[in-house]
């Protein structure tokens, strides 16, 4: 994105008005001092789908985490390290050759954010949230994800309660790599259901 | 196969991840929200949920912070004031 170089933007009306809650709340000792700054930061830099990669990674190369990951998705993903808020009920649904998972909210935009980060912008507008339920399979073909017909596809609704992940396939001829190339290969959209590896 | 990891020095891919942010009031209203949630609530993220799905419902084709702001907005105006310290 652009910085918009040397020519200050005029405020928005929603900038103002941020500004103004941002001081309403500071006022009421509810914004530590640097608390912005960090949850940017953190959000920018630490916490994307680069987490759910490698956890997905740890699951093809380790039997025994993905049983447990199945399992129990919020503690094996603790074990990685990642958790806390927006992940602390996460459910993982496995994809194999006979089901194909995706992920969806329906009614705003729950997402597993420590292990996929923010949610992309598709995923929180209201075509993606109300087509996905009603029409999966013409809407991941739209978005490039063509499934063999026999495929049977699960859509999960997330919600406050629970957040779903989508563990991928294993990628064929990939048995010699390491867990971290393994890592290298997952990719956001995977992840969420909308893609195929 | 567990080959020692040194995960953190992995080259992920970044492809994957869209701008978190376009504007920097963005990722402020989003940070006031997180701090209210942990700090007036606990870290439950139940009211300000229901604040959210509420304005994205009335006007579904606002643009999303816009309407993650007007949950916020709503959110504080029905939380009750603080205590003095």
């Amino acid at each position: 994105m652009s910085e918009g170089g040397h020519h200050p933007a005029p405020v928005s009306p929603v900038e103002r008005r941020v500004a103004a809650l941002e001081a309403l709340l500071t006022e009421r000792g509810l914004v530590p001092e640097g608390f912005i700054e960090e949850v940017t930061r953190r959000y920018e830099s630490e916490i994307g789908p680069m987490n759910g990669a490698k956890v997905v990674a740890r699951a093809w190369a380790d039997p025994e985490y993905k049983q447990r990951l199945l399992a129990d998705g919020t503690a094996a993903i603790a074990e990685l390290g990642f958790g806390g808020a927006e992940g602390d009920h996460m459910v993982v649904v496995e994809n194999t050759a006979a089901v194909h998972n995706v992920i969806v909210c329906t009614l705003c935009s729950c997402y597993p954010w420590p292990v996929l980060g923010l949610p992309p912008a598709w995923y929180k507008d209201p075509p993606y949230r109300a087509r996905m339920v009603r029409e999966p399979r013409t809407l991941l073909t739209e978005m490039g994800c063509r499934l063999p017909a026999d495929v049977e596809i699960r859509v999960w609704d997330s919600s406050a309660e629970v957040r779903y992940l989508v563990l991928p396939e294993r990628p064929p001829a990939t048995g010699g790599l390491t867990e971290a190339e393994l890592a290298g290969l997952v990719t956001r959209d995977s992840m969420i259901g909308v893609a195929r590896l | 196969m567990t080959e020692t990891l040194s995960l953190l020095e992995l080259d992920l891919p970044r492809r994957n991840g869209e701008l978190a942010f376009d504007a920097p009031w963005q990722s402020t209203v989003f940070a006031l929200a997180a701090a209210v949630v942990e700090h007036a609530f606990g870290g439950d993220r139940e009211p300000f949920r229901r604040q959210l799905i509420k304005a994205i419902a009335e006007q579904p084709d606002r643009p999303y912070w816009e309407s993650w702001t007007i949950a916020l907005e709503a959110l504080a105006d029905s939380m009750p004031e603080p205590p003095m310290t």
